[in-house]
Parts: structure tokens; sequence; C-alpha cells
């Protein structure tokens, strides 16, 4: 699979096309705001998306996990849209989710989506630290490096008179915020108010993510 | 009393007004009247200036005196625009008033105060006039049976519009519905001349149909711009001719310039602004401007305020506007239907022609307005195709009705197939558009606990809606017309009206455009504001709106043909056409009129292939692509294509060989799904259906979700649906869509199943006159969207890479 080397907080990092990353030193993927069940969620709201997402979170998520088999998976917050969408796992993916846990250390950190939520086998945390890096679903005070999600990143790159926005990996030296991992999540321009805010007005490194690789501007 | 038999008007309530104002019945109101009193539903034909409004009013009018102090709804009149309602009203109004008739009437769209919309429902009007919006709304409330139940008659006019297009099947379901409501209800379709009227008169009527037919025999007169500039090879935006366009406008009183797009509007409006030495009033007109605005100039019109107006087809329907002299076009006429009904807004006498200009903006439009004022001298009309219709509409349908109360599906289902573009849907589609609306109908049934229609349990038939907020959802769905994503534009606290999101994205502050005739220039953007300032900048942009973009019709394109084979060029065209047509002639062909020339020529290190179908846009858009699928089997290396109504040119690395053994309907059959598959084009009909059929929210001013979010959030629910169900209604009836209306797929296959015959094919060692237009129009590659999207990437980043004076790390 083809990865962008993404230097932060003098680790290497790989990002890849599907919205993961990396820590190769420590085998350690990392994944954010997979928002499973958003559709049967949404259902309760009387907006019937297909009820097809939580199916291929999973599947590509397994998919990962047999490539790379880290020891170590970080969920950095939101891995459920809210209480309604645990209805939407199976017993078969809670099956498979068991028999991934058995090779693989799963660090579940909780967000604003599924703090309440409590599953069974699953370890959750409001943070994890590993050497100098924080994982936190939302960046806090702090003088460790972060790595967090959360904001959905995407940029809006105007190009040769054509506009785009792009999925994108982000960070400015201190804290990395990762793309959303699900399948029917949106997302929010790294200049907008909300993500400039914690970003600040350092110079940022944008990896946007395309069909079948990551770029870098 | 013989001549009130013959004439049984000279007894209508309304013949003191006629006679008052000296005028006479036509024959077709004499005939209207005849057989709508004895029971008919009707279609009347007839040119504007025949007092097609009146006729749909003098039986309604008749009954209401007749039957004395009528309480409640009588008549319900149904209009394609809002602003032709507002105008209805006002000429309804003078005769009403000058004869102190006691009938009551009012108008209501979507303009319409709530305040007075409730009124409106507690003491209806005798006659109300709506749009079709309007009426499926009216429809969806739970007394709508008692408010409807005493209608005698509805009519639609401008019936010719709403034939062949998803707001026609909204329109027909909700008449079946009044049906319902109202048993003895009678239809009253106006029309302008067709040449279908058959079809017409199978969509509107159903009790002892009827077609009155009024033609017009004094023809309208039109001639092209005599213009002693040079005309362009290609291009849209008529520069050339601007100076004689303005004399053209001091010679008459009052003149509505048409232009085909919203873009031509503005920069038309502005490049007359520069010129205007004589400070005449000159306005401009499109359907993005705020609703004052539009209002205020079609007021200016109707008191001869103005001296010219330009416009879209904002304007182009029904309104009366006696005071217009001169009609200019610019641009291709693209069909005879639509440049009849434009040329008829000068003039409103019947007895002395319209009058008309056409000014071509580039060379083949010139070959294509002297095709058209052949085609209207010989009275040979455009067709209309009635298409069968539309899914989303009917899940629509279904989720106003529950929003009326609960239902039976039987009688739904009986009632909709009524209506003339349903006459063929099945029972089993049927349920599953009942499915959609309950639970998203997906064949993965997660939602059992959360539907927004549920069976009764006692009788599984019915159907009952489970909250009522749900009737909100549905209020706030309503109608088939689908933006792109809007933005409203502000100037201090006034709005100007609204602009396309993808062009604001484009813009950076301090940038200028120009807007409803103002230079403007984009300070911010705010909670989907966008507020702008007064600029006097001379550099500016023009907003382009995507979509609506009109194919040549076949009939059109037909008569460009056969122009086009005629000899006597001479007596058809100006020098400068002549010597291009000329030239063509000696060195490639001018093609015959059943013939499809070929040409092929290097340039360029390149190899062209041009083939002139004149087929419109659509379906050379959908030939191009094919084509370059066959090119690549063919190991061609095909880099692109670019077509346009007349011809498509596609360029290639290597010589195209074999153009004859591919160019067939083989093509079609082979690559049709590719295409739909890889292009946006079945992708942005699905967020179009899925809108509809109130799968997913539609965004509104004010709602946080922008609309950027709504087209993201529906391509992700498309891919997903693919992937998953790909079977899905909704996705099959965005594929229907696409061939039906997008790729214009029955007229390329009647092109392809006889083209192999009848190709020419000319090599050259260079390109051809008549080539240069749309070799002119090459200037974008067609990649679908996500390969352009990674194209952008990989090139901004090569450039960043290069600047930095690194080697790429791959």
């Amino acid at each position: 699979m083809y990865y962008q080397l993404i230097n932060f907080g003098n680790e290497e990092f790989y990002a890849y096309p599907n919205k993961s990353l990396y820590w190769k030193r420590l085998n350690t993927l990392i994944v954010s705001d997979l928002h499973i069940g958003k559709s049967i969620s949404y259902a309760k709201n009387k907006q019937f998306l297909p009820p097809y997402d939580t199916k291929e979170i999973l599947k590509e998520l397994f998919v990962s996990l047999d490539k790379i088999q880290p020891s170590n998976l970080i969920i950095v917050g939101d891995l459920f849209h809210d209480i309604f969408s645990t209805l939407s796992l199976k017993d078969q993916d809670h099956k498979n989710l068991n028999q991934y846990m058995d090779k693989t250390d799963f660090i579940w950190i909780k967000g604003n989506h599924d703090k309440n939520i409590q599953i069974e086998g699953f370890n959750n945390y409001t943070n994890y630290e590993i050497d100098k890096f924080l994982f936190t679903h939302i960046p806090i005070e702090t003088t460790l490096f972060q790595i967090c999600g959360h904001y959905h990143p995407k940029v809006k790159i105007s190009h040769r008179g054509k506009t785009i926005f792009k999925t994108s990996f982000v960070h400015n030296g201190k804290i990395f915020i990762l793309p959303s991992f699900g399948i029917l999540t949106g997302g929010l321009d790294i200049n907008s108010k909300k993500i400039s805010d914690v970003l600040g007005k350092k110079t940022l490194s944008i990896y946007p993510v395309g069909q079948d690789k990551v770029y870098k501007l | 009393m013989n001549i009130n038999k013959s004439n049984p008007l000279l007894l209508h309530p309304l013949n003191k007004w006629m006679k008052k104002k000296k005028w006479s019945w036509f024959p077709h109101q004499i005939e209207t009247f005849h057989h709508v009193q004895t029971g008919s539903d009707v279609v009347v034909f007839a040119p504007t200036g025949a007092g097609k409004t009146l006729t749909g009013f003098i039986n309604p009018i008749d009954d209401l005196i007749k039957s004395k102090k009528f309480k409640g709804l009588h008549t319900l009149y149904i209009s394609p625009l809002k602003s032709l309602a507002n105008d209805i009203v006002r000429n309804l109004e003078k005769p009403i008033k000058e004869l102190d008739l006691n009938i009551s009437f009012q108008v209501r769209t979507g303009d319409t105060t709530p305040y007075k919309k409730q009124k409106q429902k507690q003491k209806p009007p005798n006659i109300l006039i709506t749009t079709p919006e309007s009426l499926a709304l009216l429809n969806s409330y739970e007394n709508a049976k008692e408010f409807f139940h005493n209608l005698k008659y509805i009519i639609i006019d401008e019936i010719h519009t709403f034939l062949d297009n998803k707001r026609a099947d909204l329109l027909s379901l909700n008449i079946e519905r009044l049906q319902t409501f109202s048993p003895n209800l009678q239809r009253i379709g106006l029309s302008a001349t067709l040449k279908n009227k058959q079809d017409a008169k199978k969509w509107l009527c159903r009790k002892k149909p009827k077609i009155i037919s009024y033609e017009n025999s004094v023809l309208p007169k039109i001639k092209i711009l005599e213009s002693k500039e040079r005309i362009p090879w290609s291009g849209h935006m008529a520069t050339y001719s601007i100076n004689e366009i303005y004399k053209e406008i001091m010679k008459s009183k009052l003149t509505i310039i048409f232009v085909n797009t919203r873009a031509q509007a503005e920069y038309m409006f502005k490049n007359l602004w520069l010129i205007n030495k004589k400070k005449i009033k000159i306005a401009v007109h499109h359907g993005s401007l705020e609703k004052n605005l539009r209002l205020k100039v079609e007021n200016n019109l109707s008191k001869g305020l103005v001296d010219c107006v330009v416009a879209t087809s904002s304007l182009e329907l029904g309104l009366d506007y006696g005071d217009v002299e001169k009609i200019i076009q610019v641009g291709a006429p693209k069909g005879i239907n639509r440049l009849l009904q434009r040329v008829g807004r000068s003039n409103h006498n019947l007895n002395t022609p319209s009058k008309a200009i056409l000014v071509p903006t580039n060379r083949f439009e010139f070959i294509e307005a002297k095709a058209a004022i052949e085609e209207i001298k010989k009275n040979n009309l455009d067709k209309i195709d009635l298409k069968e219709g539309s899914f989303a509409v009917v899940a629509q349908h279904i989720f106003a009705t529950a929003c009326a109360g609960q239902f039976d599906i039987n009688d739904l289902y009986k009632e909709i197939i009524k209506a003339y573009p349903y006459k063929k849907l099945k029972l089993n589609d049927f349920k599953q558009l009942i499915n959609l609306i309950q639970d998203g109908g997906y064949v993965l049934k997660n939602y059992d606990q959360f539907k927004r229609i549920f069976q009764l349990r006692e009788n599984k038939n019915i159907y009952k809606l489970v909250n009522k907020r749900e009737t909100r959802k549905y209020r706030m769905n309503v109608g088939t017309i689908i933006e792109n994503p809007m933005l409203k534009i502000k100037l201090g606290t006034k709005t100007l009206g609204n602009i396309e999101e993808v062009f604001i994205q484009n813009l950076s502050q301090g940038d200028s455009f120009i807007f409803a005739g103002q230079v403007l220039e984009f300070q911010s953007m705010k909670n989907n504001l966008v507020q702008v300032k007064r600029s006097k900048s001379l550099i500016s942009k023009i907003p382009s709106y995507s979509g609506g973009r009109m194919p040549l019709s076949t009939n059109l394109a037909n008569s460009v043909r056969a122009l086009l084979a005629k000899s006597n060029m001479r007596d058809l065209y100006p020098e400068q056409i002549t010597e291009w047509l000329k030239r063509q002639k000696n060195i490639s062909k001018i093609p015959k009129k059943d013939e499809y020339l070929v040409e092929q020529f290097p340039r360029k290190k390149n190899f062209y292939t041009v083939i002139y179908t004149f087929a419109g846009w659509h379906a050379n858009q959908t030939l191009g692509f094919l084509l370059l699928r066959g090119f690549k089997e063919f190991n061609y290396k095909p880099l692109g294509f670019v077509a346009n109504d007349y011809a498509i040119v596609l360029w290639s690395l290597k010589e195209v060989k074999e153009i004859k053994t591919i160019l067939n309907l083989g093509l079609l059959d082979k690559h049709l799904d590719n295409y739909l598959e890889e292009t946006s084009i079945v992708k942005r009909l699905f967020r179009d259906n899925a809108i509809i059929s109130c799968l997913i929210e539609r965004r509104l001013p004010g709602m946080e979700k922008t609309g950027k979010q709504v087209l993201f959030s529906s391509d992700l629910i498309y891919t997903v649906l693919k992937k998953n169900e790909s079977d899905h209604i909704l996705l099959k009836s965005s594929y229907e869509d696409a061939k039906k209306n997008m790729i214009d797929y029955d007229r390329l296959r009647k092109i392809l199943k006889k083209i192999d015959k009848k190709i020419i094919l000319k090599k050259l060692t260079s390109i051809s006159p008549l080539a240069v237009p749309i070799i002119l129009e090459i200037n974008r590659e067609n990649l679908s969207k996500k390969e352009t999207d990674d194209y952008i990437l990989e090139d901004l980043e090569n450039e960043i890479l290069k600047e930095a004076n690194v080697l790429s790390i791959n």
C-alpha cells in the first residue's frame, strides 16, 4: 500500500490513503472518528442513509489490521456515532472484533460522540500517553505532542481555476489531526475558525488524501 | 336570437366588457365555451395575443355568476412561473373590477406570506392562481379534501412547458388527487401551438377529450442581424455586435434581449452599459435575482418605464407586456418552439407580425439561426417527447399523501396510474417506493423501529404517518427543481439574489464580479451570506451557472443539415459565411442532408478526428466518451474529446484507422454502462432523486448544513449504496433518468443505427474550415471528477516540488 511519510515530533509516521496512520517504531496503527452506526442514528430522525456503513468501516479496518498486524490500535475518539449506533453491530461483528483484540491491543479513546458508551471487552481511556506523545480526541493544554481527531479536516485547494475539497491529514508541528475513517462522515475546512483556533497561525503541514495516494502540500 | 345561438358568448357576463373594449370573441373562445359547457376536458392551442388567459376563465366566470354567491374554491389556475401568476392576477382584475363582478381571486405561490396563506385556507377565494409546488403543498394538508371538494375547474396554463419533466409528473399526480376530491372537476389546458397536440390531450384530458386550435395566419418577421463586423468562429458572448445591438434597441420603443444563460445576461448587460452614451434605461432579469428586483423590472416593463430588458428564459413565458416592440435573441435558438415562444413576447396584437432579430454569436449559430427562420416560415414545430414519470416524484407524492392523513395503498396506486406519465407504473415498483418513504427501502432491514410511515396492524393496506413532525419535513422538501448549492448575496443589508456556492469558492477577498448588473467586490462570507460592496473595478468575473444546458432540437438539427447542404450559398449567407463554407467545400466536403462527415488530420503531434453529427450537445457528449473508449480498445491512445451541438472532436497520439469499424451501434451497447459509471451524471441525478424522494433533506437558507455537505454526503450515499445494493429503486431510477434526459440515449441510438452506411470519411493534411470552431473549444480535459481531483493534486504537488527544487520522492 502506498504511504506518505510524515515527520512529527521527531518520529516517522506513515499516512495511508484509507485515512489510517501508522507508527512503525511502535508497530501502532492509529485511526479516528469511525462514527460506526451513523446511519442508524440518522434513521432515528427519519433520514434513511444506506445501512451499510458499519459493515464497510469494519471491513476496511480489518483489512488494515490483517495487512499491518499492529501490536496496538489506537482509536482517537468517536468510534461510535451515538448510543443508538451500537445497535448496528451484529453478533458476528462482535465476534470478529474480539478475535482481532486477541492479536492487537485496542486502545479506545473516548470522543464527544461516544463518551457514554461502554462495550464489553473494550478498554477505554479519556486520553493515552506514550513517550512524549498524547493521544486524545480533542487537543488539550499540554507540552506533549498531541495526536487527535474530532475535526474531520478537509483542505480547500484552488489550482488552475478549479476548486476541490479533499479529506486531509494535518499538523502544525505540535498537534496532529487525523481525518475521519468513517464512510458517511463529512468534513470541516482546515481554514475554518474551529480548526484554526486549535492549530493557530503556525505553518501547517497538509496531506490531502487522494484515490490511492496521500499527497503532501 | 339567431346570433346568440351561433355565439353563446354574447350572453356571457364578460361580453359587456369586451364590447366596451371594442374587442370581439375569437372562434376558439366560442368553441371552448361550448365544449366545456357540455362537459369536455379541453386543450386550447392558440398563439399569444389570442386571449388565451381569458379563454381559460370564460367558463369559470360564467358558472360563478350563474351559481350566485358560490362559497369556497371554484377554480384553480396553475401557472408554471411565479411571475406569470402575478401577471394573471393583474389581467383578471381588469374585467372583474370594471364589471363589478362578485368574484374573489387571489394568488398563492412560494412568495405569498404565511399570514395570507393562512387566511386563504380559512376563507378560500373563488379563483386561486398558483403553481404546481403550491398545489402539491395544499394537497398535503389534512383538510385538503374539504378545501377542494367543490372545485369545478382546473386551468393549466402554458401546458406545453409541463409535458416532459418531473414538474409535469408532480402536477399530473396532484391533478388526479383533485379529481378524487371533486369527481366532477373539469380540466382546461392552455398551450402555445404544438406539433403533437394529441400528446397534450392524452396527458391532460379524461372526459370527452377535445382539442381546440387556433392558428395565427400572420407570421412573425424574423431576421438575422446584419453585421458589418466579423462573426467569430467560436464563443457565445456576441461582443462583436454590441454596437449594432445597441443601435437596434435605439430604433424601438421597448426591446427584450433574450440570451441563453444567466452569465450571458450579466455579460450582455454590462457590455451595453459600457456603451450606453444615450443613457437609455436598461435592466437585467434572470432567475437568480432577488424577487423584489425581478418584480421591479417586471413592473417597469409593463408600465413602459424601461427601454430594454436583458433576460433569460425567466421572461419567456406568457407575460403580457403589450408595449414590447422588438425581440432580440442573442445566441443559438436551439429549438423552433423556444424561439417562437420568445418572439411571441413582442407585439401582442394578432394582426400585426411580431418582430425579432437574431444575433448569432458564432458561425454555426448563424446557420442555425437561418434554419430556424426557414422552419418558422413552414410552421414546422418541434415535437415534445412525453416520458414515463419519475419514481422519485411518486415517492414524494406518497409522503405528501401520508401528511394529509392515513391512506390505503391500493386506492393510492389506482389513483396514480390514472395520471398519464404513470400509466405503466408497476405495482411492484410502487410498493418499493412505499418502502422508500417508510424506511429508505433497503434490503438490509435495520430501521424497523424508526419508520416514517407504518402499516396499521388491523389493516395492512392502510399506512399512517408516524408523527406530525414529519409533515414539516415534507413541506420543506416539496418540489422537483433541485438547484445547485446557492448563497445569498448581500449588499449592505439588501439582498441582491443567489449565486452558486462553487463560484464564490473560487473568489478571494477583493475580487470583483458582476451580478444584478452591478460590479461588486467580494468582502466576506458569513453564515451562508456573501457580503459584497460596490466596486469600480473594470476587471470582473461573471458568475456561471451550471446545468440547464439546452441541446439543439432534433427538428432544428435536421433543418440545419438540410440548409448546409444547399448549394446556393450566396443567396443564403453574408460574404464571410459563404467564404467559410466555400473553402470547406474545396478542402474537404460539405455533408449532404443524410451524410455524416468525418474528418481526420494531424495537428501539433496529435491526430484529430472530427465527426459532424448535429446530434445536440448531450448526445455528442455521450458519443465522445464512447468513442474515447472505442479508441482505447484499438490502442489509438486517445487523449481527450470536446463536443458541442454540432460535432465532436477527439484527439489521439496514434492515427485512427478503423473509424468505420468503431462508429456503430455496438459502441453504445458495449460502453454505455461504463460511461454512466465513470461520469458524475448518474451521481448527480441520484442526488436530485434522493432530495426529491425526501431521502435526504434539501438545504434551506439558514440551515447549518451547507449545500456542499449535502452534495458531499449524497455522493457518499451513492457510493455506499452502489457497492452494497446496486438494484435499489433510487439507483435504478437515476440510471433511467440519465438515459432519458442527460445523454439523449434514444437520439444517439437512432443515429448510430444508420451511421455506418452514411459516413463520408475525409483524410486531410490539416484542419478544415468547418472544424475550426470546435477545435477552438478544446480547453478542458474530460476526466472523471475523481481523476481530475487527483490530477490537480498531483500537478500542484509537482509544481511545489519543482519550486522547492527537490525531486519528487516517487
